[in-house]
């Protein structure tokens, strides 16, 4: 289409980049401010929806999809104080979501740790918050949501939908078409949370820990990553207390980790400040203790993780994420620490958590305990080598991945650890008719 | 008292909505589509709990949306400001329109600001209300670009001399905002050589002006200064000039 034709279609190229650095494409992106420009591209045009784009993985863009940047749908529609039920147009962030609702006594119990993230990508991705075994994965929370499909335009969904599609939409990677609104249940949120800590000597033990303490509001691990210290840490416990005073916090938009974090020129996580760094998280947090902490403050906690992630330098981390089931973890845990000491590689950052609900379609979800880990993006075929590693234990063990995380899953790997792959591809392909939408990840994965 | 956004879904009327309504004033919102229009309405009153009434109409095809807008106010609390930050560019706006297309470009920018400006000015007299009127840097000289759209945007300083020559400043506040590039729907995606301000920037500045006076200003205020340097190049450079 010419200039002409196109102009106020708000449609420009652009190079997008995934949070992890691992993707980087030019691409076509439309920016519609108002609902018939939903309507505005040929219906044919592949497709995908885009929130903040702060997915790790390449899930908002593709090379041959214009990506529908939702930001300006950010729109609070219905507000039930009574009932706690919360309209929201898809591209609200849910940090700002959270920022109305907590003075007014709720929240949204289900949050991802970058506070930018939209409603329609938390939707999509089918994301997990503090507790995934306390409070389930984002689409517990959905009570309706409307989806804009080229050439079917607007229609509302419920969870009483029998088509399949309520349910392929909740994680299904913005394949069934992109969400515009969606209404949420909230929860009423704790007055201040009591973060105890629980020292743990091994990843075993991380996991009774995590299992005894399932009811808690805030629920994760921190794990040493030296080969040596493996798997030692803490976890964090946060119970509610109405009695704790937590310490003023700072919850304005401006504190939010940005969209986009401007690189270190270089990586700085080599195994010196690697090592260093586990040191001195060791001896801050390897006490045990109880501190009280603001709600607002435990959403969010990549927050004051900019430097963090700035660290990493241009060439990005990955991230590694495994859902182990309960009776395969303690082996599972043991096969991994011979593993790091056999190969050594750069672990900046190791995490868990616990999870307790039913694997659905490609979402994160099940039972048994989830292990994070943050590697700089590789040079050395070691660390390459130990991906891989990682990808065979896990799988060996009944493992499953999580695809909105972990950039090095290719569809090879994701067949062999979701048992009914081939079903799920089918099911999301029945609602994505022409396959017009589609993205770098869906693409990757097979889909 | 009301404040009227013509042109509230998007870009600048919808920042203008949301810095009116921050301020506890109740609204009347105008744009074409009613899905953008109950959606920006919904978010303002569940966010300041205010007033908040809508009236969709299509100013390229209306005949009279001064009569409309006065029948929407009808019921509501008096009108105090008028705020018309309504536009419509073509980037083929060059001599090659068609007369479908100019007229449409000239109902939006001209004839309905014009036709709201006369149905609305009693309500506002007896207010002692505001005009806000939103003109463009395009307007600065003509050239070959955006031929009627700058015409239509000159015209409004004309509107606006009209409405001060006849008003005393203390019975009515005439406001002319000549606007530089915007980041709206529009300009997304064009190179530009000044980039473009926030609409939401621009609004804190109008809002916080409101009442206050009558004048005609550039907003960001650099423009006024490259209007000026624009005006003041001799005919001979200025013909050559393909910017």
């Amino acid at each position: 289409m010419s200039d002409a034709e196109t102009r106020g279609f708000a449609l420009a190229r652009a190079r997008l980049r995934s949070f992890d650095r691992q993707f980087d494409v030019a691409v076509s992106v439309q920016q519609p401010d108002r609902y018939r420009l939903l309507d505005a591209l040929p219906a044919d045009q592949p497709r995908i929806a885009r929130g903040s784009g702060v997915s790790y993985v390449a899930a908002s863009f593709g090379a041959n999809a214009v990506s529908v940047d939702m930001r300006s749908f950010n729109r609070l529609l219905a507000f039930d104080m009574r009932t706690g039920l919360l309209c929201v147009e898809a591209g609200a962030c849910i940090g700002d979501v959270q920022r109305f609702l907590l003075p007014l006594g709720w929240y949204l119990p289900i949050a991802p740790g970058h506070p930018r993230a939209s409603i329609g990508g938390c939707i999509a991705a089918d994301v997990h918050g503090k507790n995934p075994a306390r409070d389930g994965t984002f689409r517990s929370l959905v009570e309706e949501l409307q989806l804009h499909v080229p050439g079917r335009g607007l229609f509302n969904l419920d969870t009483r939908d029998s088509s399949g599609l309520f349910a392929a939409t909740c994680g299904g990677l913005g394949l069934s078409g992109t969400i515009t609104r969606a209404t949420l249940r909230l929860s009423r949120p704790p007055r201040a949370l009591a973060l105890r800590r629980v020292l743990v000597d091994d990843l075993a033990q991380a996991a009774r820990v995590l299992r005894e303490a399932a009811n808690a509001h805030v629920l994760y691990g921190w794990h040493d990553s030296r080969p040596d210290h493996f798997g030692r840490g803490v976890i964090h416990v946060g119970l509610s207390d109405d009695e704790a005073v937590a310490p003023a916090f700072d919850a304005s938009p401006r504190r939010d980790l940005p969209a986009h974090i401007a690189p270190w020129p270089w990586s700085a996580w080599n195994r010196g400040t690697i090592n260093l760094a586990n040191a001195w998280l060791s001896h801050r947090w390897r006490r045990a203790g109880i501190e009280a902490m603001a709600v607002a403050k435990a959403l969010f906690p990549l927050n004051d993780a900019r430097r963090y992630f700035a660290a990493f330098g241009r060439a990005g981390l990955v991230e590694l994420q495994w859902l182990i089931p309960h009776d395969r973890f303690d082996a599972f845990a043991a096969a991994l620490g011979e593993c790091v000491a056999r190969s050594q590689p750069r672990i900046a950052l190791i995490s868990s958590k616990l999870f307790d609900g039913l694997p659905r379609g490609l979402a994160f979800d099940g039972r048994g305990i989830a292990l994070a880990m943050h590697l700089p993006a590789p040079r050395e075929i070691s660390q390459f080598a130990f991906y891989e590693q990682v990808g065979e234990l896990a799988v060996a063990h009944g493992g499953r991945p999580n695809p909105i995380k972990d950039s090095t899953l290719d569809e090879a790997l994701l067949r062999r650890a979701i048992g009914p792959f081939d079903a799920i591809r089918a099911e999301l392909a029945r609602h994505n008719s022409g396959r017009l939408f589609g993205s770098e990840l869906t693409r990757r994965i097979g889909l | 008292m009301t404040a009227v956004v013509v042109g509230a879904s998007s870009g600048l009327g919808r920042a203008l909505a949301g810095e009116l309504a921050r301020s506890g004033r109740g609204l009347l919102l105008i744009a074409s589509d009613l899905r953008d229009l109950h959606a920006v309405a919904a978010d303002l009153q569940v966010r300041h709990d205010v007033t908040i009434s809508t009236l969709a109409l299509d100013l390229a095809r209306e005949p009279d949306p001064g009569a409309r807008i006065r029948e929407a106010l009808i019921g509501l609390p008096d009108i105090s400001a008028l705020l018309l930050p309504v536009g419509l560019s073509r980037s083929d706006d060059d001599f090659s329109l068609s007369a479908a297309r100019i007229g449409e470009l000239l109902a939006i920018n001209l004839h309905a600001p014009l036709a709201i400006v006369h149905a609305l000015l009693p309500s506002l007299r007896e207010s002692h209300g505001s005009v806000v009127l939103f003109g463009s840097i395009a307007s600065a000289r003509g050239r070959g670009r955006n031929v009627v759209y700058a015409s239509a945007k000159r015209a409004l300083d004309s509107l606006y001399e009209s409405l001060r020559q006849t008003h005393a400043p203390d019975a009515l506040h005439v406001q002319l905002y000549r606007l530089g590039f915007l980041a709206t729907n529009l300009t997304y995606g064009v190179k530009l050589p000044l980039g473009a301000s926030q609409p939401a920037d621009i609004a804190r500045k109008v809002v916080a002006r409101l009442g206050k006076g009558s004048f005609a200003h550039h907003l960001p205020r650099r423009y006024g200064l490259i209007a000026w340097l624009v005006r003041s190049l001799p005919w001979s450079l200025y013909r050559r000039w393909r910017g």
